[in-house]
């Protein structure tokens, strides 16, 4: 029948006039989300195990990572885990490559902000920790919450510590070196234990600092401030020791 | 003066206004709309005289067909600006010659506006009448000429889609 | 209540007269206030129409229409009107101002001078022409011009194309606009809406003359510049064609004019189609509006399901398919008529 077509179409525009819409009012209704739904990106400290795979992995910088080495144990610590969403571009990757599922992305979508100071987001560990980070911001103790905060802009992407800011801060660190200092000369044994594992190794470095006041202050120096420098220092010097001492047996060897 | 008769002067004013706006225009679009107004005036008139049929086709054919061809026509060809396209500008020839047959022509109405005695009623039948009176005549008694209008309008038809087309060479 | 317009009519001129006014002066001014009455009712229309066209859109696109500004979103169009009137009156320079300026105005005009022979009820046309039929016909023909003024006013290329495609669309269906009627006015033997109305009291033309009926339906959506016939005015294709300069207030009169046209033609078709004011229950008045918004429902429905003509397809299938379907249809027509004076039914 010519104008068949016709008539289909007119019967099909019908049928959906008089079908129920399928409009979303938003303010009050609420879109229906999917499991997989990838909203607003969340982070949980207490599984976090500061691997750094998700700062690696993302491609957008969007992730950044700040350490310590609290007193008391050898594992590191997240001190501050930033977010900042205005570059996510929600490929997945960090939380497919987190190793303990610490990032998941949640189902909110209404990431809008007033201030854009306010889109990047900062967690902080959820207690004061044992011994001050003094390093870290400056502040005494760090009792903010682990609770997401968007933090002000000038503290932002700030990975070196901050200068001790007043005098009362710098005697107390002052005091701490000098405890420590007394502690390595008293004995070393006990904290080069915390630095280096093997038991040569601490033999070799306490004989060292015996005989080098400046070194045994330095470290100790190092050992309030960073940690892991200290770390490193005290095994790159038993590296030297090692290789000065190969250096010479060799030599003694030679004559031979 | 009655209310028709006031209502004849308000058209006429209006439809000569309008003549004169044709005249007197320097925009020859101006010009064209001019003469719509006139045809709607002129309407305006068969209506006056219980010609109600006759109005109608005045509106219809004329304003609204003849008068968009007539603008099509114009801005198609339009070669100078708009605003100077119709300017009034005789030579001492043409303006002799123009003053003279519009004098011509003015005494001649006037003088047949003077000896001619005004009709005092409408004269034969009125409006819905009318329409089928006019299609009997036309169909009637003068179908020959209403059919040979037909045909010139088709040849005209014919004659334009060829001027515009052209001819296929077989 | 079915004599309730005419009452109040009545009686406004026979207290005017009892108050010693001449009958004519009276009379002139109950014509100014049906005139009046017509005028707001035409806006008021259109209003309504606005927002009926948004919202059987959206329901037919499955969403809702506007629905935040008061119940089911009636007063949009208020909202709409309102930022259309504060909205800055831009005039391109070197156009011809008068044209620009005039161009709307007209096309409104001319779109509510028909309303002036349709007869709203019983007894209820403005003006009772003998040639009602043929004044509609007439005047809906002068709307072409308006848009070649508008066209021509806004000094630019686009538009003045635009404005000569529309017209010439319009004026290729107004053939047969006019030719379909012409069945019913054989069969009625009169132009006179009113007749046309008493005509019908016993079946409607619609059963009579579904050709006619169809083919003033086409040719009129595309005298409108609607539904699947609206190539000139298209958004994607020429942004607003011959409207393209036109801005705030101007616009909307070009938009309001378009809506006023699209009640009155709905309001021919249910005068001519449909029987008009007739029907079983309610007054007249309220029948000739019901039926009239069904047939702009029906307006509404074709312009949102069927996607846009192209504009040869168009202009061929007027001069090639139309115009022979309704000359058809007079031929058809006046067979019937013979055949049925020749039984002698």
């Amino acid at each position: 029948m010519f104008g068949k077509g016709l008539g289909k179409g007119l019967a099909i525009t019908l049928k959906h006039a008089l079908a129920m819409d399928i409009t979303i009012q938003y303010p009050e209704e609420k879109p229906f989300l999917e499991d997989r739904y990838r909203g607003s990106l969340v982070y949980q400290y207490e599984k976090c195990i500061a691997c750094g795979l998700c700062i690696k992995a993302c491609p957008n910088r969007v992730l950044a990572l700040e350490t310590f080495v609290p007193e008391g144990s050898k594992r590191k610590q997240v001190a501050r885990y930033t977010i900042d969403r205005q570059y996510c571009l929600f490929c997945n990757l960090c939380v497919e490559i987190c190793p303990t599922a610490t990032l998941y992305f949640s189902h909110d979508f209404e990431l809008t902000q007033f201030r854009r100071e306010d889109i990047k987001v900062v967690y902080l560990p959820p207690q004061p920790s044992p011994i001050v980070p003094a390093g870290i911001g400056g502040t005494e103790a760090p009792p903010e919450a682990a609770a997401a905060e968007p933090a002000p802009a000038p503290e932002e992407a700030d990975k070196q510590p901050a200068p001790p800011p007043d005098t009362a801060e710098g005697a107390k660190r002052e005091r701490q070196v000098e405890a420590m200092q007394a502690a390595l000369t008293k004995n070393p044994q006990k904290i080069l234990a915390k630095l280096v594992q093997d038991e040569e190794a601490i033999e070799l470095l306490a004989a060292m600092l015996g005989k080098d006041t400046k070194l045994s202050s330095k470290l100790a120096e190092l050992m309030i401030a960073d940690r892991d420098k200290a770390q490193k220092l005290a095994a790159g010097l038993i590296t030297k020791v090692r290789k000065a001492s190969a250096a010479e047996e060799v030599k003694t060897d030679e004559p031979s | 003066m009655s209310l028709a008769d006031g209502v004849f002067f308000l058209i006429a004013a209006f439809t000569l206004a309008a003549a004169a706006g044709v005249v007197l225009s320097s925009n020859i679009i101006h010009s064209a709309l001019f003469l719509i107004l006139t045809f709607l005036g002129v309407a305006g008139i068969y209506f006056t005289l219980d010609a109600p049929f006759l109005a109608l086709v005045q509106v219809l054919v004329y304003a609204g067909a003849v008068a968009v061809l007539i603008i099509f026509a114009i801005m198609l060809v339009m070669s100078t600006p708009a605003h100077q396209s119709n300017r009034f500008q005789p030579n001492r020839v043409t303006l002799f010659l123009g003053t003279l047959l519009a004098g011509l022509l003015t005494a001649t109405l006037v003088y047949i506006g003077l000896i001619t005695q005004p009709a005092l009623a409408p004269v034969g039948p009125s409006g819905a009448d009318m329409i089928g009176i006019l299609a009997n005549l036309m169909l009637g008694r003068y179908v020959v000429a209403f059919e040979a209008a037909a045909v010139l309008l088709l040849l005209a038809v014919v004659g334009a889609i060829i001027l515009a087309r052209g001819v296929e060479e077989k | 209540m079915e004599r309730l317009i005419l009452d109040i009519a009545h009686l406004l001129v026979s207290w005017l007269t009892g108050r010693g006014m001449a009958p004519v002066w009276a009379d002139l001014l109950l014509l100014l206030l049906q005139w009046g009455t017509v005028l707001a009712i035409v806006t008021l229309n259109v209003l309504i129409l606005i927002w009926l066209e948004r919202k059987v859109s959206g329901f037919i696109q499955e969403r809702l229409g506007p629905n935040r500004l008061g119940p089911f979103g009636v007063f949009q169009t208020i909202a709409d009107t309102l930022k259309l009137l504060t909205k800055e009156d831009i005039i391109p320079t070197q156009t011809d101002r008068w044209i620009f300026k005039t161009a709307p105005m007209f096309f409104i005009i001319v779109a509510v001078m028909l309303y002036a022979v349709i007869p709203m009820g019983q007894d209820m046309a403005i003006v009772d022409l003998s040639a009602g039929l043929l004044f509609f016909i007439s005047v809906g023909a002068l709307s072409t011009i308006c848009i070649l003024m508008a066209g021509w006013g806004s000094n630019n290329k686009w538009s003045l194309l635009g404005a000569m495609r529309s017209v010439a669309q319009m004026i290729s269906y107004e053939i047969p606009l006019a030719f379909s009627l012409l069945g019913v006015v054989m069969i009625t033997g009169t132009l006179n809406l009113g007749e046309i109305v008493k005509a019908q009291d016993k079946v409607w033309f619609f059963v009579l003359q579904p050709l006619a009926f169809l083919t003033y339906f086409i040719a009129a959506t595309a005298e409108l510049n609607r539904g699947p016939f609206d190539m000139p005015e298209a958004e994607q294709e020429l942004t607003a064609g011959a409207y393209t300069e036109y801005t705030g207030m101007r616009w909307a009169l070009f938009f309001l004019a378009e809506y006023t046209n699209l009640v009155a033609v709905s309001a021919l078709m249910a005068t001519v189609f449909f029987g008009g004011w007739q029907g079983p229950l309610l007054p007249s008045w309220i029948w000739i509006i019901i039926k009239t918004y069904l047939i702009m429902l029906v307006f509404m429905w074709l312009k949102w399901t069927f996607p846009r003509i192209r504009m040869d397809h168009l202009m061929s299938f007027s001069w090639k398919v139309l115009i022979p379907i309704s000359l058809i249809n007079i031929v058809i027509t006046g067979i019937g008529i013979k055949f049925i004076q020749g039984m002698g039914w």
